[in-house]
């Protein structure tokens, strides 16, 4: 398989346990799932599903207790982490979309887009290059100087958005994107990712409770009771003068 | 990369300078106490050198006359005087009292001394040395006092014809110096209404006052109503001596108590100044441990504030090193904007104390250092905190 037709990210039986003995809780009980680069795809479940857990195995912040999990082709996780950096994995690798934009607030725009590059050793002048470029692709460029209590909800989650691209990731993981937003903002929010996908080739997995954008995807797991279920969605086209994006 | 400590400071700059100024107060605190007590040692030395005497001969068995009492006879120099070595000897007495200048009381250690004899205040910064037998005075620029002035001593007035710097006691009380006389005079002196009870006890007394021996009653009263006694006799030996060994004469021939100058500095710097000494060292520790414990304090819940924040930088990938010299530096920052801060009050309001404040470079040093050193370790609880902080809490609310 060359790299073209290769998943982003290939999950295989993968299992959670927190506890051990009686007290033991299974909260994934063999997760199976694949997601193509330059695709968005939504991950819904009720609360207390293993949503959270699974993007914190998925994001090599928990370790997994059995499975697999394949990103770009190259096997980070069999039965325990291939790699022993798992900072340098989640900084190059894996990008972050939050419920809360949780910006830097002593950071600039700029340097809260910026200073994933400049983690990852690159220099602090194309860093802030880089950082301009995806400001610019989010439409929040003019405001980079702008410090975060400046930016309104919607230039926070761009400009979060914007950081979680910085490195380029090949997978990135959005949890509940949208929790905070009124309808307009959410779908815009969702055009936003679905364009980046494309553009950037980058795989999304998005977490939702968020009813009006459950329908924009083309694929949906349904995750119960530690176990996904693959659902095609209704692919819903978002009108981009309602979604407000370009 | 960017510096993320700074940035953060920046951001936060006003709660972080207010702290830095309660901060800063503590250390000027701290900062003037360790100069309060390195005044007291440089008092005690500047007394003692202006008085210029190589030995002091006290009573024997005492440390006098400033740590203990010390009474001599007046008469105790010329027997010195006679000593191999002795080049000259003069007396002195001390006498701690409250004396008027205007409406107002000044406490203040009278000197007696005698004319052109040791004890008498040699670095004269105003006005003229004493030249008259009475009601003369010296006095340190400290009591307020200028020359022309009049001092009110019990119920003589002198006047102020001479002014010296840095003369205080051990307690910080500036010197008046007046004649020998005057000064014995006023340390015994009796009110009226004494003397009159006094004379008609002995009056009373039928051994005292016998008609068939004239002149008996007035001698008794004139040896009890005057003073013969002195604190002690300042000595200086003759060039090429060794003090120390006209000190052993002093001691073995003439049974009293002498010490040379380097032992009298000891007696009033590591005797009388070091109860002061510990109760400020005391001072130091308590003060160093609040400021620890405010600095832990800021930066732990500074800390705390940034939960969210520090939870994001893990997990996007900022290595713990980062984190914890983002917390070490504002802790360090904290300490130096609180040093500058502290060292800048403890200068501005040194010259306002009671006591002489020496502020010396070598203890801003060892302040410094005490200040960053224990904003170091109060940074620990913060950095302890920050290492703790799950990186999955950015992730599921």
């Amino acid at each position: 398989m060359d790299a073209a037709t290769q998943p982003a990210i290939r999950v295989e039986g993968l299992r959670k346990t927190y506890g051990r003995g009686a007290a033991a809780v299974e909260a994934l009980k063999g997760v199976d799932m694949t997601v193509r680069p330059g695709e968005v795809v939504g991950l819904i479940g009720p609360s207390g599903s293993g949503k959270s857990t699974l993007l914190k195995c998925l994001g090599a912040v928990i370790e997994p207790t059995a499975g697999s999990i394949t990103l770009g082709g190259e096997t980070i996780y069999d039965d325990g982490w291939k790699t022993r950096d798992l900072r340098a994995l989640r900084r190059d690798r894996i990008g972050f979309i939050f419920q809360a934009p949780y910006l830097i607030p002593f950071l600039d725009a700029i340097d809260n887009v910026a200073l994933l590059p400049m983690l990852a050793g690159v220099s602090n002048a194309h860093a802030r290059e880089r950082a301009r470029e995806m400001l610019a692709a989010l439409d929040v460029a003019h405001r980079g100087a702008a410090q975060v209590s400046e930016l309104s909800g919607g230039e926070q989650q761009r400009v979060s958005i914007a950081r979680a691209l910085a490195n380029q990731p090949p997978i990135i993981l959005a949890d509940e994107p949208t929790a905070p937003l009124d309808s307009q903002r959410a779908l815009t929010v969702v055009t936003i990712l679905n364009r980046l996908a494309r553009d950037y080739r980058t795989a999304i997995i998005v977490v939702t409770h968020d009813e009006k954008i459950i329908p924009t995807f083309r694929r949906i797991y349904h995750i119960r009771d530690g176990r996904t279920v693959e659902e095609r969605g209704e692919g819903r086209p978002i009108p981009l003068e309602a979604a407000g994006a370009r | 990369m960017i510096n993320l400590a700074s940035r953060d400071i920046a951001h936060g700059l006003g709660r972080y300078l207010l702290t830095a100024v309660g901060l800063g107060l503590l250390i000027g605190v701290t900062l003037s106490m360790a100069g309060i007590y390195r005044g007291m040692v440089d008092d005690a030395r500047a007394l003692l050198e202006s008085w210029q005497a190589d030995i002091w001969v006290v009573q024997q068995h005492t440390l006098g006359p400033f740590a203990e009492s010390s009474t001599l006879h007046d008469d105790a120099y010329r027997a010195l005087l006679g000593l191999p070595g002795v080049a000259e000897a003069g007396n002195v007495t001390f006498l701690t009292m409250q004396v008027k200048r205007g409406e107002s009381d000044v406490r203040v250690m009278i000197s007696g001394f005698e004319s052109g004899r040791p004890g008498e205040p040699r670095l004269i910064t105003a006005g003229r040395p004493v030249t008259r037998a009475h009601y003369e005075a010296i006095a340190d620029e400290k009591t307020g006092f200028s020359v022309g002035e009049r001092i009110r001593i019990r119920r003589n007035e002198y006047t102020v014809v001479g002014l010296t710097r840095r003369m205080v006691s051990s307690a910080g009380d500036p010197m008046v110096f007046i004649p020998l006389k005057d000064a014995q005079q006023a340390q015994f002196l009796k009110d009226n209404d004494a003397i009159w009870n006094d004379r008609n006890r002995l009056a009373a007394n039928p051994a005292l006052n016998r008609p068939g021996i004239p002149g008996l009653i007035e001698a008794v009263e004139e040896n009890q109503f005057s003073n013969r006694n002195v604190n002690a006799v300042l000595v200086r030996v003759k060039p090429g001596w060794d003090r120390r060994l006209v000190a052993d004469a002093i001691k073995r021939w003439k049974r009293l108590q002498a010490y040379t100058g380097e032992e009298m500095e000891e007696i009033l710097v590591g005797k009388m100044i070091a109860t002061a000494a510990r109760q400020i060292f005391v001072f130091l520790v308590i003060l160093a441990l609040v400021s620890a414990a405010i600095v832990a304090l800021i930066i732990y819940t500074m800390t705390l504030a940034k939960l969210k924040e520090i939870a994001v930088l893990k997990l996007i990938g900022t290595r713990n090193t980062t984190i914890a010299g983002m917390v070490l530096q504002e802790a360090l920052g904290l300490g130096l904007a609180g040093f500058i801060i502290g060292k800048l009050l403890a200068t501005l309001w040194g010259p306002h104390f009671p006591r002489y404040v020496v502020l010396l470079t070598e203890d801003a040093v060892r302040g410094f250092v005490a200040t960053m050193t224990i904003c170091a370790i109060a940074s620990i609880l913060g950095i302890r905190a920050a290492l703790r902080i799950d990186p999955g809490e950015a992730i599921g609310g």
